[in-house]
Formats: C-alpha cells, sequence, structure tokens
C-alpha cells in the first residue's frame, strides 16, 4: 500500500530506503518536501502532498534524521501515523550507538539493515487497522422507530401545517422503508396507514382553507393601506424640482483643465523651475548606487537581559530537588520537551504579533520551531530560551534569504543583449505608493544608463497621469538628454483616461521596442482585492503582457491585511491566466519603510506568504530613498526587545 | 607615616637581593612563555582546519563527501544541515582535514557560510557541469559572493572549482566553465556594485579583481584551480568515483 518509506540524516545520505511494489523513485518527491516545507519553515502539521503522492514526515531532532512516508493521494490509510512513529522508535534504539559515538562517520560506514523490522512493524500497523471490522447497518428491527407505534405519530389539529407537511414527507419515506422490509408486522402497519393518511389530507385541507381566509383578510387590510401611501408620494413629487447649483449647467469638456495628450514632445511641457537639491535630499552619495537599510546592532546589551531574565526564574524554584534540577538543566544534555518550550514560544509569538507580523504567521512560525527543536539535545550552559530565540532568529533569517537571484540590473543587461524591452508591472491595493516607488525605481535605473519608458496604465485615478507627467519632467531635468548622448532617457506613454489599460501596456511595449528603450516601467491603478471585476482586469493585463517582472507593492505599516492582500491577488492572477504555468507575483516593494520604527514584521508576512524576495524597499518620497532588503539587520530589528 | 614605611622597604630590599627571589622570578617568567606559547600553538593550530564544499542544491557535494570518506555510492537528498568529518589526506604522512558538507539550498546557504567561513582553509566549490549552462548566473552570484566575503578576503584559503558529474556526455570541460564564470563575474561586479552592499563590509563593495581590466581568476588574492571530476563515477554506482584530481588537490593542501 505504501510507495515509499525513507529514513535520511538532516545532512543529505540516505539511512534506508524502502521502494513499494510499483512506486517510483523516492528522491523527487521527498526534495519538494524538504523545499516546500522544512525550508520554508511551514512544519506545523505534519502531511504535505505533492502531485499524486501524500507525504507524511517526522523529525528526530536528537539525531538529525527524517522520516519519511509516502503513499497515494487516494487512498486513506489510518495506519500511517502509528507506523512512523514506531519505526522511529525501534530504529532509534537499534542504531543508537551508530549515531551517539561517530557522528557523520557512523552514518558513512554503517550499513543499516533495518528491511526484516520494517516489514514486521507494517505488517502490524496494517493488521491493527484491519482489526475493526466496518460496523454493520443497523436493521429496522433494532432502531428506535419500529418501537414506535403509528399512532403516536399522527398530529391533531393544533399544529401548524408545515410540521404536518414534514410529516407527510416522513411518512412516504417510511411506507418506502415499509415497502422494502419484508417482516410481516411491518405489512400490517402498512396497511394501517394509508387509512389514517387518508384521515390525514382531509384534516389538512381544512387547515389549508382557514389559512387561505386569514391570507384574504390580512391583504385587504394591507391594501387599505397600500392605497394611503402612494398619494403623499405623488404630492412630494410634484413639490420636487432640480437643484441648480452655481457653477452648474458645465459639462465634462468645460471642467477639464489639462492640455491635450502629448507624447513625447518636448516642447508642449515647459521645464518648469525645479529644484534638484529637494528631490534628490541626499548630497554625498555614488550615482548609482542602492544603498542598503541601516539598523544599528545592540546584540551585546540584548544578550545581558536574556540572561538575566532566564536566571531570575530558575532561582525562584524553591527545595533542595528545585536547585538540583536546575543544576542539571544547565549543565547536563537535557533534551527539550514540548512543555519546556511552550510558555517560551507563547512569549515569542507575542512578541512577533507586537512587532506586526501577522497573527497566523506568527503561529504557524512558532509551530515549526517547535517541531524544529523538540527532542533536540540541549547544549552546555544553554537555557530554553536562548535555544529557541536562536532557532527562531534563524528561522527568519532563512525565510527572509531570497529563494531565486535578485539581480534587476543583471536582468535588464539580458534582455538588451536581444533586443527587447525589459517590461516591469506594479500593482498593489490603493495608496501604497507605487507611482512615488516607480520614480524612484526609474531613477535608479537612469543612474545606471538604461533608457526608461513609463507606461501610464493607471487610467482611472483623477491625476495619474499628470503624477507621472511630473515625475518624467524632473527625471529629465536631472538627467538631460545632452549627458547620455542625445538620447532622452526617460519618457511617458499615456493615453488619457477611461481606456483600457491592458490596451495601453500593449501598446507601450510595442512602442519602447521600436525605439529601442531598455526598460518599460507600466505603472497601474491601486485596487481592492476582494473587488472581482478590477482583479479581472489586472489578471488580463499581466496575462496578455507577460512582463519580466512583476512587482507586489506593498506597505509596511500594513499588518494581518497583507496576508489577505497577497493570497487574493496570487489567487486572481492564478484563476484568470489562461497559460499552463500562470505567472504570478514575482516580488514584492516594500514601501514606507521609514514610518515604522521596529515593527518590521510586514516584510515576514508578506515573504513568507508568497516565498518570493523582497525586491526594493522604500524609504521615504525623495528620488534617493529605495532601498534593498538586508535580512539581518531587519530580523535583528524584530527580535529586538 | 613616612618613616614608618622606611624600615619596610628595606626590609624588603634585603629580600629581593636573595636568591630565593630569584628562582620565583624565573618560574614566572617560565609560566608566562609557556602560556603565550601553547596560546600560540592552539591558536594556529584550530583556526583553520576546514575544507568546505560549497555550490549550488543538486551540484554533488554531499555525495563527494560520501566517497571521500568512505569510498562507497550513497543515495542523497537534500541537505538541510551541515556534515563535517576528519579526512585522512594520504595513508603514509597522516595529516588530517576536516572536510564540511554545506547545504547549498538558497535560503540556507549564506548562513552556513558565515559560520564556517572563518575555519576554512580551503574551499570546494562544486559545479554541476551539465546543468551549467542553464545555472551560469546562479552559480556566479554565489561565487560572488564566497568572494567578496571580508573574511574569505582576508584570510585567502586555497579555491578549487571542482566540475562534477564529467560521467554524463553533455558535461561541460573545465575550461568552458573557467571561461563562462570570467565573463559572469565580469558583468557581475559592475551589476553588485550597483546594487546595495550587506551591512557588514563598511564602505563600499570589495572590489573584484582589478579594475579597467577584464576579470581573471588570476588576479584574486587566493590561488584557483579547476579540475573534473566525477562523484557518481563512469562505471555506476558499484564502481569507483572518477575523484584523482580533487584527490592530488587535497593533499597539495593539507
Amino acid at each position: 500500500m505504501l510507495d515509499f518509506f525513507t529514513i535520511f540524516s538532516k545532512g543529505g545520505l540516505v539511512l534506508w530506503c524502502f521502494q513499494g511494489v510499483r512506486g517510483p523513485a523516492a528522491t523527487a518527491p521527498v526534495n519538494a518536501l524538504i523545499r516546500s516545507v522544512l525550508l520554508q519553515e511551514r512544519g506545523g502539521n505534519n502531511s504535505f502532498t505533492h502531485e499524486a503522492l501524500t507525504l507524511k514526515y517526522k523529525l528526530d531532532n536528537q539525531f538529525e534524521l527524517v522520516f519519511v512516508v509516502g503513499f497515494q493521494k487516494i487512498l486513506t490509510l489510518t495506519y500511517v501515523d502509528k507506523l512512523i512513529d514506531d519505526v522511529h522508535k525501534e530504529f532509534r534504539d537499534k542504531y543508537r550507538n551508530e549515531f551517539q559515538q561517530k557522528g557523520a562517520l557512523g552514518l558513512l560506514n554503517g550499513t543499516f539493515d533495518f528491511k526484516d523490522d520494517f516489514m514486521r512493524l507494517l505488517r502490524d500497523a496494517e493488521e491493527s487497522s484491519r482489526v475493526r471490522a466496518p460496523t454493520v447497518m443497523k436493521t429496522f428491527e433494532q432502531s428506535l422507530k419500529s418501537q414506535k407505534t403509528v399512532k403516536c405519530m399522527i398530529e391533531t389539529r393544533g399544529e401548524k401545517p408545515k410540521e404536518k407537511v414534514k410529516n407527510k414527507k416522513n411518512k412516504g419515506s417510511k411506507k418506502e422503508g415499509t415497502e422494502a422490509a419484508a417482516a410481516p408486522s411491518k405489512a400490517s402497519g402498512g396497511d394501517k396507514q394509508p387509512s389514517a393518511a387518508g384521515d390525514k389530507e382531509e384534516l389538512t385541507k381544512d387547515e389549508i382553507l382557514q389559512k387561505n381566509r386569514e391570507e384574504f383578510f390580512r391583504r385587504h387590510m394591507k391594501a387599505g393601506e397600500k392605497s394611503k401611501s402612494p398619494k403623499p408620494d405623488a404630492q412630494k413629487e410634484k413639490g420636487k424640482k432640480p437643484r441648480v447649483w452655481d457653477l452648474g449647467n458645465s459639462n465634462a469638456k468645460v471642467l477639464d483643465y489639462s492640455n491635450s495628450a502629448t507624447n513625447g514632445s518636448a516642447e508642449a511641457c515647459p521645464v518648469e523651475e525645479f529644484d534638484p537639491d529637494m528631490a534628490l535630499g541626499d548630497k554625498n552619495r555614488e550615482p548609482g548606487r542602492l544603498y542598503d537599510l541601516e539598523y544599528e546592532s545592540e546584540d551585546e546589551a540584548e544578550e545581558e537581559k536574556v540572561v538575566q531574565n532566564t536566571s531570575k526564574p530558575s532561582v525562584k524554584k524553591g527545595g533542595l530537588g528545585g536547585m538540583f534540577g536546575m543544576l542539571k538543566g544547565l549543565v547536563g544534555s537535557k533534551s527539550l520537551t514540548r512543555e519546556d518550550m511552550d510558555p517560551v514560544l507563547e512569549k515569542m509569538k507575542d512578541h512577533l504579533i507586537a512587532k506586526n507580523v501577522a497573527a497566523e504567521i506568527a503561529v504557524q512560525l512558532c509551530e515549526s520551531v517547535a517541531k524544529k527543536l523538540e527532542g533536540k539535545v540541549m547544549g552546555t550552559f544553554t537555557t530554553v530560551t536562548s535555544t529557541v530565540k536562536q532557532a527562531l532568529q534563524e528561522a527568519l533569517v532563512q525565510i527572509l534569504q531570497p529563494q531565486r537571484r535578485v539581480d534587476v540590473l543583471r536582468d535588464v543587461m539580458d534582455a538588451q543583449r536581444h533586443r527587447r524591452p525589459y517590461v516591469v508591472t506594479f500593482c498593489g491595493v490603493n495608496g501604497v505608493g507605487k507611482s512615488t516607488n516607480l520614480a524612484k525605481i526609474s531613477f535608479w535605473l537612469i543612474e545606471n544608463g538604461f533608457s526608461v519608458l513609463i507606461a501610464a496604465c493607471d487610467t482611472f485615478r483623477a491625476g495619474a497621469v499628470e503624477q507621472l507627467r511630473t515625475h518624467t519632467r524632473r527625471l529629465n531635468a536631472l538627467h538631460p538628454p545632452e549627458s547620455h548622448g542625445g538620447r532622452t532617457m526617460v519618457q511617458l506613454y499615456e493615453k488619457g483616461y477611461g481606456k483600457d489599460a491592458a490596451g495601453i501596456a500593449m501598446e507601450a511595449i510595442s512602442y519602447a521596442r521600436n525605439q529601442g528603450f531598455d526598460v518599460v516601467l507600466v505603472d497601474t491603478a491601486g485596487r481592492m482585492q476582494d473587488n472581482a471585476p478590477l482583479m479581472t482586469a489586472l489578471a488580463k493585463l499581466i496575462a496578455v503582457n507577460a512582463p519580466d517582472l512583476v512587482l507586489f507593492v506593498g506597505e509596511a505599516l500594513v499588518g494581518n491585511e497583507a496576508v489577505d492582500q497577497l493570497v487574493k491577488f496570487n489567487k486572481a492572477l492564478a484563476d484568470h491566466s489562461m497559460a499552463q504555468t500562470p505567472r504570478l507575483i514575482d516580488g514584492i516593494v516594500l514601501t514606507k519603510f521609514d514610518t515604522i520604527d521596529d515593527k518590521v514584521g510586514a516584510a515576514i508576512s508578506m515573504t513568507y506568504i508568497t516565498s518570493k524576495p523582497i525586491v526594493f524597499v522604500g524609504t521615504g518620497q525623495t528620488y534617493c530613498d529605495l532601498r534593498s532588503l538586508n535580512a539581518k539587520a531587519v530580523v535583528a530589528a524584530l527580535m529586538k526587545a | 607615616m613616612a618613616g614608618g614605611l622606611e624600615p619596610d622597604l628595606a626590609a624588603l630590599r634585603r629580600e629581593l637581593s636573595g636568591p630565593a627571589v630569584f628562582s620565583v622570578l624565573i618560574a614566572l617568567i617560565a609560566v608566562a612563555v609557556t602560556f603565550l606559547i601553547w596560546r600560540f600553538v592552539q591558536g594556529r593550530r584550530s583556526s583553520r582546519k576546514a575544507v568546505l564544499l560549497l555550490g549550488l542544491c543538486d551540484a554533488g557535494k554531499t555525495l563527494l563527501f560520501a566517497r571521500l570518506l568512505s569510498g562507497r555510492y550513497r543515495d542523497t537528498q537534500t541537505s538541510i544541515t551541515d556534515s563535517s568529518a576528519t579526512y585522512r589526506v594520504s595513508r603514509d604522512k597522516g595529516t588530517n582535514v576536516t572536510l564540511i558538507d554545506l547545504p547549498g539550498h538558497e535560503s540556507l546557504r549564506l548562513q552556513f557560510l558565515e559560520r564556517f567561513k572563518a575555519a576554512a582553509r580551503a574551499i570546494v566549490f562544486v559545479v554541476d557541469s551539465v546543468a551549467f549552462q542553464r545555472e551560469v548566473k546562479d552559480v556566479a552570484e554565489f561565487l560572488y559572493q564566497v568572494l567578496v566575503d571580508g573574511t574569505v578576503l582576508k584570510n585567502a584559503p586555497a579555491l578549487l572549482i571542482a566540475c562534477n558529474k564529467q560521467d554524463v556526455t553533455m558535461a561541460k570541460s573545465a575550461k568552458l566553465i573557467q571561461q563562462q564564470l570570467e565573463k559572469e563575474l565580469n558583468t557581475l561586479r559592475v551589476t553588485r556594485s550597483a546594487a546595495p552592499t550587506s551591512l557588514d563590509s563598511s564602505g563600499g563593495p570589495a572590489q573584484l579583481g582589478k579594475k579597467g581590466k577584464d576579470f581573471d581568476f588570476s588576479q584574486l588574492p587566493m590561488k584557483v584551480e579547476f579540475v573534473e571530476c566525477s562523484a557518481r563515477g563512469s562505471k555506476g554506482e558499484e564502481g569507483d568515483a572518477d575523484l584523482e584530481g580533487l584527490e592530488k588537490w587535497l593533499l597539495k593542501v593539507a
């Protein structure tokens, strides 16, 4: 029944493997399990589905082993959990020496001949699940209903007709039941029933007549009232007059103050007096470099506080036994149990939530850390708190490390070589800073010598196109064409308001290809994740234009909403894409990072949900406020007390 | 008061001139010298004795580790933690090095590199020669991160780039891999210096190689060699692995 059962060390060596009858090789699904569950800290529940298989696993943290069993998804095997536990215990006890004494060499050189034991355990487990025979259905005689007499089930006059209808239905089904049963007593009961049913129907007819009469009277009363109400309405309507506004009678044309749309002509847009100092802000910086977030690390102070905190409660434990227990816990090799870790994990979870990590993610993280630490042997002079904190810190750094390469410039260079523009799309909810960060990113790209076309696909929000035009003008003032060999480094492609965003994006990309632009930045309108038609429109834009990079812009102030936003955005993109592998969000831009002090939990929530990297971090509203994420600094800020 | 001290001082001076004190002084000096020597020897002995096995996921590091230590073929899965063991470099010399196999997965590799880079005497960077064409950018990025690391630049451990999986016919040769890596690292120098640096290396990213000239592995402060090997071995799982070049280099480095 099982497809495979493998036992391997956390270092990667397979110690023992059992291949089922017709199962495929075990390596691919187990690798998928490791990569998606264990390495992404989703180890809360212990089962995982991969294609047609369900994988259940168990970690042994003392000897650093992993036990994985795989079986077909359509089967529901009840004995698997028990089997894993039994195998774990047996394997550990049998090969304890190899693990304890020789370490890695023991694993390499030891032969783990476990097949006979495993077959025995498997047989026991299968038998134990088979012992409980499937329950036999009760016959009609055994049920309670057959004990009741027919008379007690006849309804009397006082009750409501609805229940009578229900009873009629029940009686109908009972009639079928009685026909199916072969006992003679049922037949006699069945003979009695039609006559009783006939009586009942007459009764109900009477009831129906009475009910109708009541309803007729009620309707008369209502009609009287209704005739009264339309009259005052009609009188009111005669009195209504259309309201006249002061500036009224003007239509949209008069109210439109914008100049006619111009694409690429510099004369129509006069270069305004623009103070580059105000826009650039920071004078001492290298052009083109993307600085990192800065955090002061106060590690030493934090560690001292931790040590003091943990020593105080341990001293309070009174009694000789308590003293010795504490000493043993401090010096000897104690293995961590769930009870030891629970209070510490609770505290860590609350701490994370206080730092603005989404609640469900904090719970899942703590669960996964608990799973990783259960049974682990602590070293000398380490407390439970410090071990748990260390493990949590490693888990957080692991989550924030990008799973794929994050090097936008390299990819732009690649696209440049293939003579096609590199398309980046910005999506997100309303007011997170898409247009602002788009301008910052285009500034950074220009400083590195790439020409940018900004596609204004936000055709809904008032002033969106003008905002981008202003940015274009400023950027051109900062980097005039003369300093870049006569080439305009940034240009705006827009078609005004009210048009289809996907169409504008497609035209912008072909325009960029013809004119030889290196990068196309597509700005979309902000939309709530629950708004189905707008999400469909966004998904269509992305599916049709196939951008190279889809960036989700999220603000660092968001709390639990981040989870909902990202899940719904990804879902919309996946649902409305026709392709086999739909384009999902490729990266995250975390904005308004300067508004949060050290409550940096939003970064964790977002990367945990999507497992995609944070590509840029926005820390202000000038062009230089673009940084990239430094995982260690963020985790240090997160773990700071 | 001063009068009270005077006779004490005189007594002290008399004591000091005695021969017993002389021996005490010699003993103290001997202890201090021994302490210093012990500290010096220990520092030198334990500081860098490790050979790290680095590389991308599925490059073959764990299998290489198993082959070097036991000579047998073992099935492997993606590593989640490091494994370390002492490896006897040759039968007669008796020198040992600690082989450390680090996980190659993206979320773990930098963490483990941080932990073990200070103890590294030599680094073996394992490259999958079959998938190299597809993965060249990722290989180059990881190699770049290893090479610009402050501790690595300071210690300059010997670097061997082991082009693994040579038993497959489509495997690229070491020469080709070297050329491609040099080209890619050349481009990476430019793009990475325009991208942010980590907080550890204060004051700008370290420059890789010489400015103005195309990047070459000979410009690095450490010795870099390329070697072809096959952890699985050309005769399949029963036969031996083809690790001669690797073993010879380990002998040289130990």
